[in-house]
């Protein structure tokens, strides 16, 4: 369906399409919430610095596509987002298999980084800035296999590595630098990551994070599935945010296939999205006290967090992986008394967290360790393309609830909650009014919910359809990208909050305590599980690059570069 | 200033809340999903449910001259799609979640069926119970080709439908 | 379809273990290694220690270090990464070495059991672990997605010794 141009009234959204219209390449495909448009990789760049010229764009996510048996071609997909528009912008780059070399764009667009790191790792493209180390995989897998082609199936794979056990200690001595090495098992964190943070006295002066310790291979798993089973995949990417990505992954089959789910299983899918919310939140306030020492703030917002948790499993059948979404709806109706409990567990949980916060964060040792420490600059936010409270408590209102809405948001007017003093401070209290406002829009959902039936009868599947999908998670946006095949997904790429906001851990380490950095770290609320990447930025220079532990290790290093 | 004291009374206002299991019963709610039982009476060892789940808890293997379903709680993720998908109703979720093992073995319910064997070629290929069902549904014009293997069926209903001259 | 079975360690000299975990009769200290799980049994597990499960009234305390450690709580599939480190973890405990498999994950690799990236489950590397020289005194597999605390308890009771477990292997006709 093309849009005429009669109806577009803002100017700058003319614009763009006549600059796309006029390259020399197909015509764009314009519906009504994506622009698509397929050019040449020579074109790459001068596209691209048109893009990032643009008031209020972003770059959401990009995915490398196996397409040889289709079409011929490798492809890469480069999804922006014009958030006051409402509209994804999709770039198409066809790249043939005896030269798969891509102009790299990372000095034009900093949050590019990672993804073509992953590119080159998982699918063999090549980058024209040299990137040496592989991130993805382990330093001892196989030269030139890389597991998304389509040349090898998930069977092949785990006959082709067989790990070596290899257990060496690097020794690193470097003048007047100290490597302080937190992770992968420590108590601060739980989960397996490795930060090494090289100090100077007290004061941080770089950092380095080697990651990929949770890559399971999701997306791969996901092409030899079928699409019904794909969704329990897909909440076991995330225990703590499992529900977003099951949603995430059957919004973007319904988009493509162009299916239309009933109204009540939206409302029943955004109860549940905003649930998981709250206990989100709930669980990350009660991390953050006791990395502060602060446990008894742990014990009781962990006690007010149970709750929910009997709650969510009172109404799905499950504490967590609610395992309650298929393509075209959901599996289990919410009846009248779940509703009534419903609202009386958060009449007594709003209560509860009301009282409880107003004492907690008065704490002394609270108040001076969250104020002031950790800063994020707005303009860094921006360029970085940052999301969720991180992004939010730096003054940048980005919320897909209100940029491209889904679901039972639709119905409802969701306003992002900002703060602008961009410390640790800023973002606790973000996400403690975030549970008020989850609450009060649970209100509302669970009063209008409508009758009718909760999935749609039957569907058919349709190959090589593009759809997006994309959700608020409590972390941030999760986005899912899919190219549909028969029985199964042919391409699915998932991209969670965590994977984008890593990138601002290094600003907000630079020149802070040593003390504080496992807070700083925690106020990004990390989830690894979705993440799982390895990079190296050098604060001082602000250059992306790697620099390996041998290197640090020979006399002379200046450390003011 | 000193607000925070004020977490005391409200400590104290809470009081315990712990639920002391195992001494008190656990708190598990109505719609609780837990390990799930197949009725052996029901089952036809179709293999609909191991299609359907998602880690392959349940599986159909030949084994020592029968057809087993394998049920591995130790892979299985609770989700109960087995239990929707089952034609014969004959798979029942429990709230049953007090799993631990120091064997692996005691993790695994096997249910065993007849198998039928091929009378053309000898493979053995599908529970007797399935047959003997499909043949109650669809009556007479089966029962040259009940008791033989997908494959041999081809051949044979090739071989009566092609005239040689 | 082998399953493996430990055999019990005698190197040690007979009943070695049955003394050593007399004395382990309550307070056990855990260590928390998390081999590439989605995090789901590991707040089950934190969830645990918070006032509504309370595990702290047995005594039972998470520490900071493998070498202070009693039990091991190992979650997830184990993937390739966390292999090298899970090993160097392994043997800083010192012996008798209980560990609590928790989790679909661990226990048989869940969704997992097939991807490039993961072991599938902790029964899959304990030839490797014998090989290496790591004995492993007693393992009790928790089951679930994920693991309610109150399993968890129920597991940590078993591997004590102090209930008797359910589970039983089953085989019925049809």
């Amino acid at each position: 369906m093309k849009e005429s141009y009669n109806v577009v009234k803002n100017d700058e959204l003319s614009s763009l399409y006549n600059y796309l219209s006029n390259l020399k390449a197909p015509p764009p495909t314009i519906e009504e919430d994506l622009v698509k448009i397929i050019i040449r990789r020579e074109n790459l760049r001068e596209v691209i610095e048109y893009l990032s010229k643009c008031d209020g764009i972003f770059l959401r996510t990009m995915m490398a596509s196996d397409e040889r048996k289709v079409e011929g071609f490798f492809k890469l997909y480069y999804v922006f987002g014009l958030d006051k528009h409402h509209k994804n912008i999709v770039i198409e780059v066809p790249i043939s298999e005896e030269d798969p070399v891509v102009p790299s764009i990372v000095d034009i667009v900093k949050a590019i980084d990672w993804y073509e790191r992953e590119a080159q790792d998982l699918m063999g493209i090549k980058f024209s800035e040299k990137i040496p180390h592989k991130f993805v995989l382990p330093d001892d897998w196989p030269e030139n296999v890389h597991p998304l082609r389509k040349d090898y199936t998930i069977q092949d794979l785990s006959k082709l590595y067989k790990p070596r056990v290899v257990a060496h200690a690097k020794e690193v001595e470097a003048e007047a630098v100290v490597v302080v090495p937190i992770g992968p098992y420590h108590p601060a964190l739980h989960e397996p990551e490795y930060f090494e943070l090289y100090v100077r006295g007290e004061k941080v002066v770089d950092t380095r994070y080697v990651g990929f310790m949770v890559h399971r291979g999701i997306e791969k798993l996901g092409e030899s599935m079928k699409y019904d089973q794909v969704p329990f995949l897909a909440e076991r990417i995330c225990g703590i945010c499992g529900f977003v990505h099951s949603t995430s992954y059957c919004q973007a089959i319904e988009r493509a296939l162009k299916i239309n789910v009933p109204e009540r299983a939206e409302y029943i899918r955004s109860t549940i999205l905003e649930i998981e919310r709250i206990h989100s939140h709930l669980l990350w306030i009660g991390v953050a006290f006791h990395l502060l020492g602060y446990d008894t703030g742990f014990m009781h917002a962990w006690r007010i967090r149970e709750q929910v948790m009997i709650l969510a499993e009172l109404l799905t059948g499950s504490r967590k992986t609610y395992g309650l979404n298929i393509v075209g709806g959901v599996r289990r109706d919410i009846d009248e008394d779940k509703v009534k409990k419903s609202l009386e567990v958060l009449d007594k949980v709003e209560k509860e967290v009301k009282n409880f916060i107003d004492i907690a964060l008065s704490v002394p040792q609270v108040k001076t360790r969250l104020k002031g420490t950790g800063y994020l600059p707005k303009p860094d936010a921006i360029a970085l393309s940052l999301v969720g409270p991180t992004t939010r408590g730096s003054g940048v209102p980005r919320d897909v609830r209100r940029d491209y809405p889904y679901a039972a948001y639709k119905y409802l007017d969701v306003e992002p909650i900002t703060r602008s003093e961009g410390d640790n401070m800023a973002r606790a209290e973000v996400r403690v009014e975030e549970v008020f406002q989850s609450i009060a829009i649970l209100r509302q959902l669970l009063d209008k919910i409508p009758r009718g039936s909760i999935a749609i009868e039957s569907w058919e599947a349709e190959p090589y359809k593009f759809g997006i999908g994309a959700v608020e998670a409590p972390r941030g946006e999760v986005i899912h990208v899919i190219i549909t095949g028969t029985y199964s997904p042919y391409r699915w790429r998932v991209r969670a909050p965590t994977y984008q906001n890593l990138l601002a851990i290094p600003i907000m380490l630079r020149d802070g305590d040593l003390a504080d950095a496992p807070v700083t770290i925690a106020s990004i609320d990390p989830c690894f599980s979705c993440t799982d990447r390895a990079i190296v930025i050098n604060i001082r220079s602000k250059k992306v690059e790697e620099v390996p532990l041998s290197f640090l290790s020979t006399k002379g290093l200046k450390l003011t570069r | 200033m000193v607000k925070f004291v004020r977490v005391i009374p409200l400590a104290t206002k809470v009081g315990t809340v712990t639920i002391k299991y195992p001494f008190e019963k656990p708190l598990v709610t109505e719609s609780f999903r837990g390990a799930i039982e197949v009725d052996p009476s029901k089952c036809t060892g179709c293999g609909a449910c191991t299609r359907i789940c998602p880690p392959k808890a349940l599986s159909l293997i030949v084994e020592g001259g029968s057809l087993i379903l394998r049920y591995f709680v130790g892979k299985c993720i609770f989700c109960g799609m087995c239990a929707d998908t089952c034609p014969e109703k004959a798979i029942k979720v429990t709230r049953e979640f007090e799993l631990a093992s120091e064997h692996i073995y005691d993790l695994y319910t096997d249910v065993e069926h007849e198998i039928i064997t091929c009378k053309r070629c000898g493979t053995k290929f599908v529970s007797k119970k399935l047959v003997d069902k499909v043949r109650s549904k669809v009556g007479e014009p089966l029962d040259e080709l009940a008791y033989l293997c997908p494959t041999c069926r081809r051949i044979e209903m090739l071989s009566k439908t092609l005239i040689f001259r | 379809m082998q399953v493996q079975q430990i055999q019990p360690d005698e190197s040690l000299g007979r009943g070695a273990l049955e003394k050593a975990l007399q004395r382990l009769r309550k307070s056990v200290w855990v260590f928390h290694l998390n081999t590439g799980s989605c995090n789901g049994c590991d707040i089950e597990i934190l969830d645990v220690l918070t006032p509504w499960f309370d595990v702290e009234r047995f005594g039972i305390k998470l520490v900071a270090s493998p070498r202070h450690a009693d039990v091991i709580l190992l979650t997830g599939p184990i993937t390739i990464k966390t292999l090298p480190r899970l090993i160097k973890a392994l043997r800083g405990v010192p012996r008798p070495r209980l560990v609590l498999a928790i989790g679909s994950c661990a226990v048989g690799g869940n969704i997992w059991f097939e991807s490039y990236s993961t072991i599938g489950g902790f029964p899959r590397i304990m030839d490797t672990l014998h090989e290496l020289g790591i004995t492993i005194d007693k393992i009790v597999f928790i089951p679930g997605c994920p693991a309610r605390p109150e399993a968890i308890i129920y597991g940590v009771a078993v591997l004590l010794g102090l209930v008797e477990q359910k589970s039983q292997y089953k085989r019925v006709k049809a």
